[in-house]
Protein backbone atom coordinates (compact mmCIF):
# COMPACT_ATOMS: atom_id res chain seq x y z
CA UNK A 1 0.00 0.00 0.00
CA UNK A 2 1.24 3.46 -0.85
CA UNK A 3 0.70 6.71 0.91
CA UNK A 4 -1.50 9.25 -0.83
CA UNK A 5 0.30 12.50 -1.53
CA UNK A 6 0.52 15.24 1.05
CA UNK A 7 2.73 18.12 2.03
CA UNK A 8 5.12 17.56 4.94
CA UNK A 9 5.81 20.40 7.35
CA UNK A 10 8.31 20.53 10.16
CA UNK A 11 7.70 23.52 12.42
CA UNK A 12 10.61 25.06 14.33
CA UNK A 13 8.39 26.10 17.21
CA UNK A 14 5.11 24.95 18.70
CA UNK A 15 3.63 28.31 17.76
CA UNK A 16 4.49 27.74 14.10
CA UNK A 17 2.96 24.27 14.24
CA UNK A 18 -0.23 25.62 15.81
CA UNK A 19 -0.43 28.34 13.16
CA UNK A 20 -0.13 25.80 10.36
CA UNK A 21 -2.62 23.48 12.01
CA UNK A 22 -5.29 26.13 12.21
CA UNK A 23 -4.87 27.60 8.74
CA UNK A 24 -8.41 27.30 7.39
CA UNK A 25 -9.16 25.02 4.47
CA UNK A 26 -5.79 23.26 4.55
CA UNK A 27 -6.84 19.86 5.94
CA UNK A 28 -3.80 19.56 8.19
CA UNK A 29 -3.09 16.68 10.58
CA UNK A 30 -0.52 16.29 13.32
CA UNK A 31 1.98 13.45 13.10
CA UNK A 32 4.26 12.26 15.89
CA UNK A 33 5.68 8.72 15.54
CA UNK A 34 3.47 7.96 12.57
CA UNK A 35 3.09 4.26 13.36
CA UNK A 36 -0.70 4.50 13.37
CA UNK A 37 -1.51 7.58 11.29
CA UNK A 38 0.46 6.38 8.27
CA UNK A 39 -1.37 3.03 8.31
CA UNK A 40 -4.73 4.78 8.30
CA UNK A 41 -3.55 7.07 5.50
CA UNK A 42 -2.48 4.05 3.46
CA UNK A 43 -5.91 2.54 4.02
CA UNK A 44 -7.45 5.80 2.81
CA UNK A 45 -9.31 6.23 6.10
CA UNK A 46 -7.85 9.67 6.62
CA UNK A 47 -6.47 11.78 3.81
CA UNK A 48 -4.92 14.94 5.24
CA UNK A 49 -3.37 17.22 2.65
CA UNK A 50 -0.67 18.40 5.04
CA UNK A 51 1.17 16.77 7.93
CA UNK A 52 2.71 18.82 10.70
CA UNK A 53 5.41 16.81 12.45
CA UNK A 54 5.73 17.61 16.14
CA UNK A 55 8.28 15.09 17.43
CA UNK A 56 11.29 17.37 17.08
CA UNK A 57 9.69 20.36 18.75
CA UNK A 58 11.54 21.62 21.80
CA UNK A 59 10.45 19.80 24.96
CA UNK A 60 8.36 17.19 23.15
CA UNK A 61 10.76 14.40 24.13
CA UNK A 62 11.47 15.57 27.68
CA UNK A 63 10.65 13.73 30.88
CA UNK A 64 10.87 15.99 33.91
CA UNK A 65 10.04 15.56 37.56
CA UNK A 66 7.67 18.16 38.92
CA UNK A 67 8.23 20.21 42.06
CA UNK A 68 5.20 18.48 43.58
CA UNK A 69 6.68 15.02 42.91
CA UNK A 70 4.66 14.33 39.78
CA UNK A 71 6.04 13.61 36.34
CA UNK A 72 5.76 15.55 33.08
CA UNK A 73 6.18 13.55 29.88
CA UNK A 74 6.52 15.23 26.50
CA UNK A 75 3.88 13.89 24.12
CA UNK A 76 6.59 13.03 21.57
CA UNK A 77 8.47 10.67 23.89
CA UNK A 78 8.98 7.32 22.23
CA UNK A 79 7.37 4.47 24.14
CA UNK A 80 10.64 2.53 24.33
CA UNK A 81 12.44 5.55 25.79
CA UNK A 82 9.86 5.85 28.55
CA UNK A 83 10.58 2.28 29.64
CA UNK A 84 14.20 3.32 30.28
CA UNK A 85 13.07 5.84 32.87
CA UNK A 86 13.30 4.47 36.38
CA UNK A 87 10.66 6.99 37.48
CA UNK A 88 8.15 5.56 35.00
CA UNK A 89 8.82 1.87 35.59
CA UNK A 90 9.33 2.20 39.34
CA UNK A 91 6.60 4.66 40.30
CA UNK A 92 3.88 4.03 37.73
CA UNK A 93 3.82 0.28 37.05
CA UNK A 94 0.37 0.45 35.41
CA UNK A 95 1.73 2.87 32.81
CA UNK A 96 4.91 0.85 32.27
CA UNK A 97 2.95 -2.36 31.70
CA UNK A 98 0.52 -0.56 29.40
CA UNK A 99 3.44 0.75 27.35
CA UNK A 100 4.95 -2.75 27.14
CA UNK A 101 1.59 -3.95 25.81
CA UNK A 102 1.53 -1.55 22.86
CA UNK A 103 2.14 -3.11 19.44
CA UNK A 104 5.52 -4.76 19.03
CA UNK A 105 9.04 -3.73 20.00
CA UNK A 106 9.33 -2.16 16.54
CA UNK A 107 6.16 -0.16 17.03
CA UNK A 108 7.19 0.96 20.53
CA UNK A 109 10.52 2.11 19.08
CA UNK A 110 8.61 4.42 16.71
CA UNK A 111 5.37 5.27 18.48
CA UNK A 112 4.91 8.01 21.07
CA UNK A 113 2.87 8.32 24.24
CA UNK A 114 0.92 11.27 22.86
CA UNK A 115 0.22 9.30 19.69
CA UNK A 116 -1.07 6.32 21.64
CA UNK A 117 -3.45 8.58 23.57
CA UNK A 118 -4.76 9.98 20.29
CA UNK A 119 -5.10 6.55 18.69
CA UNK A 120 -8.04 6.56 16.30
CA UNK A 121 -10.89 4.19 17.14
CA UNK A 122 -10.99 1.09 14.98
CA UNK A 123 -13.54 -1.27 13.57
CA UNK A 124 -13.56 -4.62 11.81
CA UNK A 125 -15.53 -3.07 8.93
CA UNK A 126 -13.56 0.10 8.30
CA UNK A 127 -9.93 -0.61 9.18
CA UNK A 128 -9.53 -2.55 5.96
CA UNK A 129 -8.34 -1.79 2.45
CA UNK A 130 -10.38 0.52 0.27
CA UNK A 131 -11.40 -2.40 -1.95
CA UNK A 132 -12.63 -4.33 1.11
CA UNK A 133 -14.63 -1.36 2.28
CA UNK A 134 -16.14 -0.81 -1.16
CA UNK A 135 -17.94 -4.14 -0.91
CA UNK A 136 -20.22 -2.63 1.72
CA UNK A 137 -22.27 0.48 2.13
CA UNK A 138 -20.43 3.41 3.66
CA UNK A 139 -20.86 3.71 7.44
CA UNK A 140 -20.63 6.63 9.86
CA UNK A 141 -16.86 6.46 9.69
CA UNK A 142 -16.79 6.62 5.92
CA UNK A 143 -19.37 9.38 5.47
CA UNK A 144 -22.35 7.01 5.47
CA UNK A 145 -25.38 6.88 7.70
CA UNK A 146 -25.21 3.52 9.44
CA UNK A 147 -23.09 1.40 11.74
CA UNK A 148 -22.28 -2.10 10.44
CA UNK A 149 -21.70 -3.32 13.97
CA UNK A 150 -25.11 -2.36 15.36
CA UNK A 151 -27.39 -1.73 12.41
CA UNK A 152 -30.01 0.11 14.44
CA UNK A 153 -27.45 2.37 16.09
CA UNK A 154 -27.46 6.13 15.67
CA UNK A 155 -23.73 6.29 16.27
CA UNK A 156 -20.46 4.58 15.37
CA UNK A 157 -19.34 1.81 17.70
CA UNK A 158 -15.68 1.44 16.73
CA UNK A 159 -13.38 0.68 19.62
CA UNK A 160 -10.85 2.82 21.40
CA UNK A 161 -7.89 0.44 21.65
CA UNK A 162 -5.31 2.68 23.26
CA UNK A 163 -3.43 0.62 25.85
CA UNK A 164 -2.01 3.60 27.68
CA UNK A 165 -5.27 5.58 28.04
CA UNK A 166 -6.84 3.30 30.70
CA UNK A 167 -3.55 3.25 32.63
CA UNK A 168 -3.19 7.03 32.59
CA UNK A 169 -6.83 7.50 33.63
CA UNK A 170 -6.41 5.06 36.51
CA UNK A 171 -3.28 6.91 37.59
CA UNK A 172 -5.15 10.21 37.56
CA UNK A 173 -3.07 11.75 34.78
CA UNK A 174 -3.93 14.85 32.80
CA UNK A 175 -2.75 16.29 29.51
CA UNK A 176 -1.80 19.73 28.29
CA UNK A 177 -3.55 20.82 25.12
CA UNK A 178 -2.01 23.74 23.31
CA UNK A 179 -3.81 25.97 20.85
CA UNK A 180 -3.26 29.42 19.42
CA UNK A 181 -5.36 30.78 22.30
CA UNK A 182 -3.11 29.30 24.94
CA UNK A 183 -3.04 26.02 26.80
CA UNK A 184 -5.50 24.08 28.89
CA UNK A 185 -5.10 21.14 31.21
CA UNK A 186 -7.55 18.25 30.90
CA UNK A 187 -7.81 15.00 32.87
CA UNK A 188 -7.15 12.06 30.53
CA UNK A 189 -10.53 10.76 31.73
CA UNK A 190 -12.15 13.73 29.96
CA UNK A 191 -10.23 13.31 26.73
CA UNK A 192 -12.67 10.89 25.10
CA UNK A 193 -16.27 10.84 23.89
CA UNK A 194 -18.21 7.59 23.80
CA UNK A 195 -18.51 7.83 20.02
CA UNK A 196 -16.50 5.99 17.38
CA UNK A 197 -16.38 8.93 14.94
CA UNK A 198 -16.12 11.87 17.30
CA UNK A 199 -13.88 10.08 19.80
CA UNK A 200 -11.73 12.85 21.21
CA UNK A 201 -12.73 15.96 23.07
CA UNK A 202 -9.73 17.84 21.68
CA UNK A 203 -10.80 20.84 19.66
CA UNK A 204 -9.68 21.54 16.10
CA UNK A 205 -6.35 23.36 16.18
CA UNK A 206 -5.22 21.79 19.45
CA UNK A 207 -2.03 19.80 19.93
CA UNK A 208 -1.49 17.45 22.85
CA UNK A 209 1.92 18.51 24.12
CA UNK A 210 2.40 16.94 27.51
CA UNK A 211 1.17 14.21 29.85
CA UNK A 212 1.21 15.02 33.55
CA UNK A 213 1.25 12.29 36.18
CA UNK A 214 0.41 13.16 39.78
CA UNK A 215 2.90 12.19 42.51
CA UNK A 216 2.94 8.40 42.82
CA UNK A 217 0.75 7.02 45.59
CA UNK A 218 -0.76 3.63 46.33
CA UNK A 219 -0.46 0.64 44.02
CA UNK A 220 -1.28 0.29 40.33
CA UNK A 221 -1.46 -2.48 37.75
CA UNK A 222 -2.41 -3.06 34.11
CA UNK A 223 -3.51 -6.24 32.33
CA UNK A 224 -4.07 -6.86 28.63
CA UNK A 225 -5.85 -9.85 27.19
CA UNK A 226 -5.37 -10.45 23.48
CA UNK A 227 -5.44 -13.40 21.12
CA UNK A 228 -1.67 -13.39 21.02
CA UNK A 229 0.88 -11.82 23.32
CA UNK A 230 2.75 -9.68 20.83
CA UNK A 231 1.61 -7.15 18.27
CA UNK A 232 -2.11 -7.50 18.73
CA UNK A 233 -5.00 -5.31 19.65
CA UNK A 234 -6.57 -6.22 22.96
CA UNK A 235 -9.77 -8.15 23.48
CA UNK A 236 -9.85 -6.10 26.65
CA UNK A 237 -7.52 -4.29 29.02
CA UNK A 238 -7.85 -3.05 32.57
CA UNK A 239 -5.90 -0.62 34.67
CA UNK A 240 -6.37 -0.33 38.42
CA UNK A 241 -5.10 2.03 41.10
CA UNK A 242 -5.77 2.06 44.84
CA UNK A 243 -4.21 4.10 47.64
CA UNK A 244 -6.39 3.05 50.56
CA UNK A 245 -8.63 6.11 50.36
CA UNK A 246 -9.52 6.19 46.67
CA UNK A 247 -9.58 3.70 43.80
CA UNK A 248 -9.93 3.79 40.04
CA UNK A 249 -10.65 0.92 37.67
CA UNK A 250 -10.69 1.53 33.91
CA UNK A 251 -11.38 -0.90 31.09
CA UNK A 252 -9.91 -0.40 27.64
CA UNK A 253 -10.66 -1.84 24.17
CA UNK A 254 -14.22 -2.68 25.25
CA UNK A 255 -16.06 0.38 23.93
CA UNK A 256 -15.57 3.57 21.98
CA UNK A 257 -13.92 5.16 25.00
CA UNK A 258 -12.04 3.87 28.06
CA UNK A 259 -14.75 2.73 30.47
CA UNK A 260 -14.42 3.71 34.12
CA UNK A 261 -15.97 1.37 36.70
CA UNK A 262 -17.03 3.62 39.59
CA UNK A 263 -19.30 1.10 41.34
CA UNK A 264 -16.56 -1.53 41.46
CA UNK A 265 -14.04 1.09 42.62
CA UNK A 266 -16.37 2.33 45.37
CA UNK A 267 -16.67 -1.21 46.73
CA UNK A 268 -12.88 -1.41 46.94
CA UNK A 269 -12.66 1.93 48.74
CA UNK A 270 -15.27 0.77 51.26
CA UNK A 271 -14.10 -2.81 51.70
CA UNK A 272 -10.42 -2.98 50.73
CA UNK A 273 -8.90 -5.80 48.70
CA UNK A 274 -10.13 -8.92 50.49
CA UNK A 275 -11.55 -11.81 48.47
CA UNK A 276 -15.16 -10.98 49.34
CA UNK A 277 -14.80 -7.40 48.14
CA UNK A 278 -13.00 -8.53 45.01
CA UNK A 279 -15.89 -10.89 44.23
CA UNK A 280 -18.42 -8.12 44.76
CA UNK A 281 -16.41 -5.64 42.67
CA UNK A 282 -16.11 -8.14 39.81
CA UNK A 283 -19.89 -8.57 39.85
CA UNK A 284 -20.42 -4.81 40.02
CA UNK A 285 -18.25 -4.32 36.94
CA UNK A 286 -20.93 -5.95 34.83
CA UNK A 287 -23.41 -3.34 35.98
CA UNK A 288 -20.87 -0.54 35.45
CA UNK A 289 -20.23 -1.70 31.92
CA UNK A 290 -23.66 -0.93 30.50
CA UNK A 291 -24.35 -1.69 26.86
CA UNK A 292 -21.55 -3.36 24.90
CA UNK A 293 -21.35 -4.12 21.19
CA UNK A 294 -20.48 -7.33 19.39
CA UNK A 295 -17.51 -5.70 17.63
CA UNK A 296 -14.52 -8.12 17.55
CA UNK A 297 -16.12 -10.31 20.24
CA UNK A 298 -19.67 -11.13 21.44
CA UNK A 299 -21.20 -8.98 24.20
CA UNK A 300 -21.45 -11.98 26.53
CA UNK A 301 -17.74 -12.56 26.18
CA UNK A 302 -16.96 -8.90 26.83
CA UNK A 303 -19.01 -8.93 30.04
CA UNK A 304 -17.36 -12.10 31.32
CA UNK A 305 -13.97 -10.70 30.33
CA UNK A 306 -14.66 -7.44 32.18
CA UNK A 307 -15.56 -9.38 35.29
CA UNK A 308 -12.45 -11.51 35.15
CA UNK A 309 -10.20 -8.53 34.38
CA UNK A 310 -11.54 -6.70 37.45
CA UNK A 311 -10.87 -9.77 39.56
CA UNK A 312 -7.37 -10.22 38.19
CA UNK A 313 -6.31 -6.60 38.51
CA UNK A 314 -7.65 -6.35 42.07
CA UNK A 315 -5.82 -9.55 43.02
CA UNK A 316 -2.64 -8.00 41.62
CA UNK A 317 -3.23 -4.82 43.60
CA UNK A 318 -3.79 -6.92 46.73
CA UNK A 319 -0.48 -8.73 46.12
CA UNK A 320 1.29 -5.43 45.62
CA UNK A 321 -0.22 -4.08 48.79
CA UNK A 322 1.33 -6.98 50.62
CA UNK A 323 -1.30 -9.65 51.01
CA UNK A 324 -4.43 -7.56 51.47
CA UNK A 325 -7.18 -8.72 53.78
CA UNK B 1 3.96 17.31 -4.29
CA UNK B 2 7.40 18.80 -4.48
CA UNK B 3 10.40 16.63 -3.83
CA UNK B 4 12.95 17.39 -1.20
CA UNK B 5 16.62 16.49 -1.10
CA UNK B 6 17.60 14.36 1.86
CA UNK B 7 20.98 13.21 3.07
CA UNK B 8 20.69 9.61 4.08
CA UNK B 9 23.50 7.34 5.20
CA UNK B 10 22.81 3.72 4.36
CA UNK B 11 25.21 1.11 5.70
CA UNK B 12 27.87 3.80 6.01
CA UNK B 13 27.41 5.20 2.50
CA UNK B 14 26.07 8.72 2.15
CA UNK B 15 23.35 9.32 -0.40
CA UNK B 16 21.75 12.53 -1.59
CA UNK B 17 18.29 11.60 -2.77
CA UNK B 18 15.27 13.59 -3.90
CA UNK B 19 12.23 12.16 -2.16
CA UNK B 20 8.54 12.95 -2.19
CA UNK B 21 6.84 13.55 1.19
CA UNK B 22 4.75 10.42 0.77
CA UNK B 23 7.70 8.12 0.09
CA UNK B 24 8.56 5.72 2.87
CA UNK B 25 12.07 4.76 3.86
CA UNK B 26 11.25 1.29 2.53
CA UNK B 27 10.40 2.66 -0.91
CA UNK B 28 13.57 4.74 -0.98
CA UNK B 29 15.77 1.80 0.02
CA UNK B 30 14.24 -0.60 -2.47
CA UNK B 31 13.13 1.54 -5.38
CA UNK B 32 15.63 4.42 -5.35
CA UNK B 33 18.74 2.70 -4.00
CA UNK B 34 18.09 -0.81 -5.30
CA UNK B 35 18.60 -2.35 -1.87
CA UNK B 36 15.95 -5.03 -2.16
CA UNK B 37 17.11 -7.07 0.84
CA UNK B 38 14.62 -5.13 2.97
CA UNK B 39 11.29 -6.70 2.06
CA UNK B 40 7.95 -5.15 1.28
CA UNK B 41 5.27 -7.13 3.11
CA UNK B 42 2.13 -5.85 4.76
CA UNK B 43 3.37 -2.25 4.50
CA UNK B 44 1.27 -1.50 7.55
CA UNK B 45 3.43 -2.36 10.54
CA UNK B 46 2.05 -5.82 11.11
CA UNK B 47 4.78 -8.18 9.91
CA UNK B 48 8.28 -6.79 10.43
CA UNK B 49 9.79 -7.90 7.11
CA UNK B 50 10.78 -4.30 6.41
CA UNK B 51 12.82 -4.00 9.65
CA UNK B 52 15.96 -1.85 9.57
CA UNK B 53 18.13 -0.48 12.36
CA UNK B 54 18.33 3.16 13.32
CA UNK B 55 21.46 4.85 14.73
CA UNK B 56 21.01 3.58 18.28
CA UNK B 57 20.59 0.03 17.03
CA UNK B 58 16.86 -0.15 17.60
CA UNK B 59 14.67 -1.98 15.13
CA UNK B 60 12.24 0.21 13.21
CA UNK B 61 9.76 -0.47 10.43
CA UNK B 62 10.83 1.17 7.19
CA UNK B 63 7.31 0.83 5.77
CA UNK B 64 6.02 3.28 8.41
CA UNK B 65 8.94 5.71 8.30
CA UNK B 66 8.68 8.80 6.13
CA UNK B 67 11.86 9.24 4.12
CA UNK B 68 11.75 13.03 4.66
CA UNK B 69 12.10 12.37 8.39
CA UNK B 70 15.37 10.54 7.73
CA UNK B 71 17.20 13.58 6.43
CA UNK B 72 20.61 13.64 8.10
CA UNK B 73 20.14 10.22 9.62
CA UNK B 74 21.74 6.80 9.22
CA UNK B 75 20.16 3.42 8.68
CA UNK B 76 21.52 -0.12 8.63
CA UNK B 77 19.88 -2.66 6.35
CA UNK B 78 20.39 -6.39 5.93
CA UNK B 79 22.95 -5.61 3.19
CA UNK B 80 25.16 -3.82 5.69
CA UNK B 81 25.39 -6.13 8.69
CA UNK B 82 28.50 -8.02 7.56
CA UNK B 83 31.47 -7.48 5.26
CA UNK B 84 30.89 -8.66 1.67
CA UNK B 85 31.28 -12.42 1.52
CA UNK B 86 30.96 -12.71 5.29
CA UNK B 87 28.01 -13.61 7.49
CA UNK B 88 26.82 -11.86 10.62
CA UNK B 89 26.67 -14.34 13.53
CA UNK B 90 22.86 -14.23 13.46
CA UNK B 91 22.90 -15.02 9.74
CA UNK B 92 25.33 -17.87 10.35
CA UNK B 93 23.08 -19.27 13.06
CA UNK B 94 19.98 -19.04 10.85
CA UNK B 95 21.87 -21.01 8.19
CA UNK B 96 23.24 -23.55 10.63
CA UNK B 97 19.90 -24.30 12.31
CA UNK B 98 17.68 -24.19 9.24
CA UNK B 99 15.72 -21.16 10.38
CA UNK B 100 14.85 -20.29 6.80
CA UNK B 101 12.03 -21.72 4.73
CA UNK B 102 10.93 -19.58 1.77
CA UNK B 103 13.20 -16.83 3.07
CA UNK B 104 10.87 -13.90 2.61
CA UNK B 105 10.77 -12.96 6.29
CA UNK B 106 14.44 -13.77 6.87
CA UNK B 107 15.96 -10.29 6.44
CA UNK B 108 13.37 -8.80 8.78
CA UNK B 109 13.79 -11.54 11.35
CA UNK B 110 17.58 -11.26 11.22
CA UNK B 111 17.49 -7.48 11.57
CA UNK B 112 15.07 -7.80 14.48
CA UNK B 113 17.24 -10.40 16.18
CA UNK B 114 20.39 -8.37 15.55
CA UNK B 115 18.72 -5.28 17.02
CA UNK B 116 17.89 -7.31 20.12
CA UNK B 117 21.41 -8.67 20.53
CA UNK B 118 22.96 -5.26 19.92
CA UNK B 119 21.06 -3.83 22.88
CA UNK B 120 20.93 -6.98 25.05
CA UNK B 121 23.68 -9.50 24.19
CA UNK B 122 22.30 -12.17 26.54
CA UNK B 123 18.51 -12.04 26.25
CA UNK B 124 16.48 -14.65 28.08
CA UNK B 125 13.59 -16.56 26.54
CA UNK B 126 11.05 -13.87 27.45
CA UNK B 127 13.20 -11.09 25.99
CA UNK B 128 13.63 -13.04 22.74
CA UNK B 129 9.88 -13.61 22.50
CA UNK B 130 9.13 -9.97 23.18
CA UNK B 131 11.61 -8.64 20.66
CA UNK B 132 10.63 -11.09 17.93
CA UNK B 133 6.87 -10.72 18.37
CA UNK B 134 6.65 -8.04 15.70
CA UNK B 135 8.54 -10.05 13.06
CA UNK B 136 6.40 -12.74 11.57
CA UNK B 137 7.36 -15.72 9.43
CA UNK B 138 4.67 -16.56 6.88
CA UNK B 139 6.01 -20.11 6.73
CA UNK B 140 5.53 -20.20 10.54
CA UNK B 141 9.05 -21.41 11.23
CA UNK B 142 9.40 -19.65 14.53
CA UNK B 143 10.81 -22.53 16.58
CA UNK B 144 13.94 -22.87 14.50
CA UNK B 145 14.30 -19.10 14.46
CA UNK B 146 14.34 -19.10 18.22
CA UNK B 147 16.81 -21.96 18.34
CA UNK B 148 19.07 -20.04 15.97
CA UNK B 149 18.89 -16.87 18.06
CA UNK B 150 19.61 -18.78 21.25
CA UNK B 151 22.59 -20.41 19.55
CA UNK B 152 23.88 -17.07 18.30
CA UNK B 153 23.78 -15.88 21.92
CA UNK B 154 25.65 -18.97 23.12
CA UNK B 155 28.20 -18.64 20.34
CA UNK B 156 28.89 -15.03 21.28
CA UNK B 157 29.28 -16.06 24.92
CA UNK B 158 31.70 -18.83 23.99
CA UNK B 159 33.77 -16.41 21.96
CA UNK B 160 33.88 -13.90 24.78
CA UNK B 161 34.61 -16.30 27.63
CA UNK B 162 35.70 -19.60 26.13
CA UNK B 163 35.60 -21.48 29.45
CA UNK B 164 32.64 -19.96 31.24
CA UNK B 165 29.82 -20.32 28.73
CA UNK B 166 27.44 -23.22 29.20
CA UNK B 167 27.22 -25.45 26.17
S1 LIG C 1 6.12 -4.43 5.60
FE1 LIG C 1 6.59 -3.17 7.29
S2 LIG C 1 5.72 -4.28 8.92
FE2 LIG C 1 5.07 -5.47 7.22
S1 LIG D 1 10.61 -18.40 5.79
FE1 LIG D 1 8.85 -18.03 4.59
S2 LIG D 1 8.08 -16.28 5.55
FE2 LIG D 1 9.48 -16.96 6.95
Amino acid sequence: MQLPSFEYLRPATLREGLDWLSEPGTDTAVVAGGSDLLVNMKLGLVTPKRLVSICDLPGMQDVTEDADGGLRIGAGCKLTDLLQHETVTGNYPALADAIRAVGSQHVRNMGTLGGNLCLPTRCWYTNQSEQWRESRQPCFKTDGELCHVIKSSARCHSLNSSDTAPALIALGASVTLASRDGTRELPVADLYFDDGVDYMTMRPGEILTEIHLPPPTGVSAFIKVAQRNGLDYAAGTIAGWFDGAAARLVLGSIGSHPVSLPKAADLVVAGGLGTKTIDAAADAARADLGEVSNLFSPPGYKRRLARSLVRRVLEQLADLQGGGK
Amino acid sequence: MSRQIINLTVNGDRHEIAVAPNQTLLEVLRDELGLSGTKRGCTSGACGVCTVQQEDGRAVLSCLALAVEWDGRAVTTIEGIAEPGQLHPVQAAFLEYGAVQCGFCTPGLIMTAKALLDTDPTPDEAAINEAMAGAICRCTGHIKVKIAIREAVQQALREREPDAAPT
